[in-house]
């Protein structure tokens, strides 16, 4: 039985469910509980102790049918179920004619000091710093303030670089309208400019990082300790910001009006994120399609065969010329069978459908960032989604790829979703999307 | 074990006797439920508002006999409203008392050293079992029997908290400093419940057995309310519960819960009502539906739910 275990639990591995040592160990102990003869004890005991997560019951439900098969009808009791599984109908449990795989040996699991316990040494120890601590932090603060005045001296220096950065750019290709059509060979011309866009916002992000590292006087800090010293302080108390893991959801329109934008916004978003659990890509046109894995492979790994069924408009699909190690946006989202480009978009459906998912972002922990136009083809916009999705996260960021005085004529909902939004950025151009993805970087 | 022996827990038996309280238990919750009790893990059961993910426990408590201990989550809680309290009304009477009685009590001494030590104990007392206030954990935990842990909406406390709980449930002891380290006599049944509002850490999931509890399908649902609701006829049974299901597949803000589609069946019941007739939803809807759009929405497309 533990052998099959073992398989099943490979089986779901493969499948790209997490299953721990310690869940198979559990998950035998509930076997040998409620015992391998009746099937639906059987499936409730492995669903329980294997699968942590709503997002895995289906992946465990499919592997598991095809696994553990029920017997055919009017076949004998020895007659095996299914290859490579184990016969549930019977008493006994056999194995399949393929041999058996070993037993992983799993490592034992490095031992560390818990929480309370560390806090529990913090109190024991000794209060109040020694001479030698003190004389040591006196030493680091000379050196700290010579440091600032390096620092400052840099700042200063970078200051006057960096608008020599864009002088010899042409100032037009950076601020073309992204909404109005354009050839491939301008696709092209504007995608050249995307790694310089991206290598320019992470040095921005370094920077940030850096100043944060120390973090800000902590005024409260400084007079305890004062108050505990007769007044002087031997240490500048600085408060570090807590580190947070934020997860972000993005939530893009790749309708045929945005496509372009989108390519752009997700070009420089994935080189700066690092796509997986933590952050996901939600692509829709009428309804959200997890486009995760297929991003995270952009650039990286040809993409399924799949090409984009032909132009309805006798012109190029938007994003042929956005294209990473030949690898173009278009294609891309030919590759991803789920969505449908021909669709009209609606927005409202889009975010009913995300608030319905598992991917929907949640928590205080999470951001979602979405880039359309909100042009719902007046389609119900069902604004209150958003309200619920907005309420359920730390914060919305929304990069419109239109002008602002549009915002809101023909069939455009933005006004009916700006109430629940927290961040708007005019994102026409890849300026504004740069700007737009910095923001998000500055939530991060 | 408390209530029951060892040998009586059997998933049939815990669907007996959620049955006898009229809970429908389905094979997968009493399959759960009795290798939680076998396996001695925690359960975490997952869904969304109102399928009876906290009904689960505080039934599981009736089944066994014995105390419910419910820590309700929110947003800011920590350990002090969770785990215990120093009662510093009783720590300050005490010293007040204490200060009468000092010279007293210092009468006995014949030098500085049994002064100090005398006045030694007498602090120590400050940080004694006696001016501790238990909450939900520690209770659970010192209890003399062992009780229900139901640890409620866990999705709505802070990441911080939940990393301590991952401490609590694992070992089932708590640290004190001025008191050393309380160990649980008795196991807690442990159930956590979430709305999946919050990703929760793999590590607590790990932790846990894991139950998502969904909506029940038609015919559970009918039986519930056929059991809740002995006065409803059965035509009318059946088509209460047909227009609930219904509005969960809809685009509704708040899809209605067990608990409302029960509401809902006896306010039926209380109106004397034989159909479900524009005029009696007008009047009842508010019932089964918590959001006036949702009621506004679902009147004016009727004829698609009723159907």
């Amino acid at each position: 039985m533990i052998e099959a275990l073992s398989r099943f639990v490979e089986a779901l591995r493969a499948e790209g469910l997490q299953v721990s040592p310690a869940e198979v160990v559990d998950a035998a102990r509930a076997v040998d509980a409620v015992g391998p003869e009746r099937r639906g004890p059987f499936r409730a005991a492995l669903r329980a102790t294997l699968v942590k997560r709503t997002e895995g019951l289906t992946v465990f439900d499919r592997v598991f049918e095809r696994f553990f098969a029920p017997p055919a009808r009017g076949s004998g009791r020895g007659e095996r179920a299914a290859k490579g599984g184990v016969e549930t109908g019977g008493q006994r449990t056999t194995r399949s004619q393929e041999e058996p795989a070993p037993l992983r040996r799993w490592p034992a699991e490095p031992v560390r000091p818990r929480p309370a316990l560390r806090r529990e040494a913090e109190r024991a120890r000794p209060r109040g710093p020694s001479p030698e601590t003190l004389r040591e932090r006196l030493r680091r603060l000379q050196l700290s303030g010579e440091r600032l005045v390096g620092r400052v001296r840099r700042v200063v220096a970078r200051r006057e670089v960096v608008p020599e950065r864009h002088a010899g750019e042409p100032p037009d290709l950076l601020r073309r309208q992204l909404k109005v059509p354009a050839t491939t060979e301008e696709e092209r011309r504007l995608a050249e400019l995307v790694p310089r866009i991206v290598e320019e916002l992470r040095l921005r992000r370094g920077r940030r990082l850096r100043r944060s590292r120390r973090g800000r006087l902590w005024a409260r800090q400084l007079f305890r300790e004062s108050a505990g010293r007769e007044g002087v302080s031997f240490t500048l108390p600085f408060r570090r910001p807590r580190l947070r893991k934020t997860r972000v959801v993005l939530l893009v329109d790749v309708s045929w009006s945005t496509a372009r934008a989108a390519g752009y916004f997700l070009w420089i978003a994935t080189e700066l994120l690092e796509l997986g659990r933590r952050h996901r890509v939600v692509l829709f046109v009428d309804r959200p399609v997890d486009a995760t894995e297929t991003l995270a492979r952009w650039g990286r790994r040809a993409l399924a065969a799949a090409t984009p069924s032909a132009p309805p408009r006798g012109r190029p699909r938007p994003g042929e010329g956005i294209a990473r190690r030949g690898d173009s946006f278009a294609s891309l989202l030919g590759s991803l069978r789920d969505l449908n480009l021909e669709a009209p978009s609606d927005y409202g459906r889009a975010f009913h459908a995300l608030l319905r998912s598992p991917l929907r972002p949640r928590g205080r922990d999470t951001v979602l960032v979405v880039l359309g136009d909100a042009r719902t083809n007046r389609f119900d916009p069902l604004p209150w989604a958003l309200e619920e999705i907005s309420r359920q996260c730390r914060g919305v960021l929304w990069l419109v790829p239109e002008p602002r005085d549009r915002w809101g004529e023909g069939d455009s909902a933005l006004e009916t979703y700006l109430p629940y939004v927290d961040t708007v950025v005019e994102a026409t151009d890849l300026e504004g999307l740069a700007r737009g993805v910095g923001k998000l970087l500055g939530r991060l | 074990m408390s209530g029951k022996k060892a040998e009586e827990l059997t998933p049939e038996a815990i669907e007996a006797g959620f049955e006898k309280h009229g809970f429908v238990c389905t094979g997968e919750v009493s399959t759960a439920l009795y290798l939680s009790e076998r396996l001695e893990k925690p359960l975490l059961l997952e869904g969304p508002p109102g399928v009876g993910k906290t009904e689960i426990a505080k039934l599981w408590a009736q089944f066994h006999e014995t105390d419910l201990v419910r820590l309700q989550c929110y947003e800011g809680l920590d350990e002090a409203k969770a785990l215990y309290e120093w009662s510093y009304g009783k720590q300050m009477l005490y010293a007040q008392l204490l200060r009468e009685k000092t010279s007293e009590l210092l009468a006995g001494a014949s030098s500085l050293h049994g002064a100090m030590a005398l006045l030694k104990s007498e602090a120590d007392e400050f940080f004694s079992r006696d001016f501790l206030l238990p909450r939900p954990l520690l209770a659970a935990i010192v209890a003399d029997r062992p009780v229900v842990l139901l640890i409620d909406e866990v999705d709505r406390s802070d990441e911080e908290f939940e990393a301590f709980l991952l401490e609590v449930l694992s070992d089932y002891q708590v640290s004190i400093p001025e008191i050393g380290t309380i160990r649980a006599r008795h196991r807690p049944k442990v159930v956590l419940t979430s709305n999946d509002t919050r990703d929760l850490a793999d590590a607590l999931r790990r932790r846990c057995l894991y139950l998502y509890v969904d909506y029940p399908s038609f015919e559970d649902e009918l039986k519930i309310v056929r059991s809740r609701a002995p006065g409803l006829s059965e035509s009318l049974a059946e088509r209460v519960v047909r227009f609930a299901q219904s509005l969960r597949k809809a685009d509704l803000r708040k899809a209605p819960g067990i608990a409302e589609v029960v509401d809902w069946a006896l306010a039926l019941v209380a109106v004397g009502a034989d159909g479900l007739e524009r005029t009696v939803l007008r009047r009842t809807l508010g019932v089964l539906l918590k959001n006036r759009e949702d009621v506004e929405r679902v009147l004016q497309d009727l004829s698609r739910f009723r159907s």
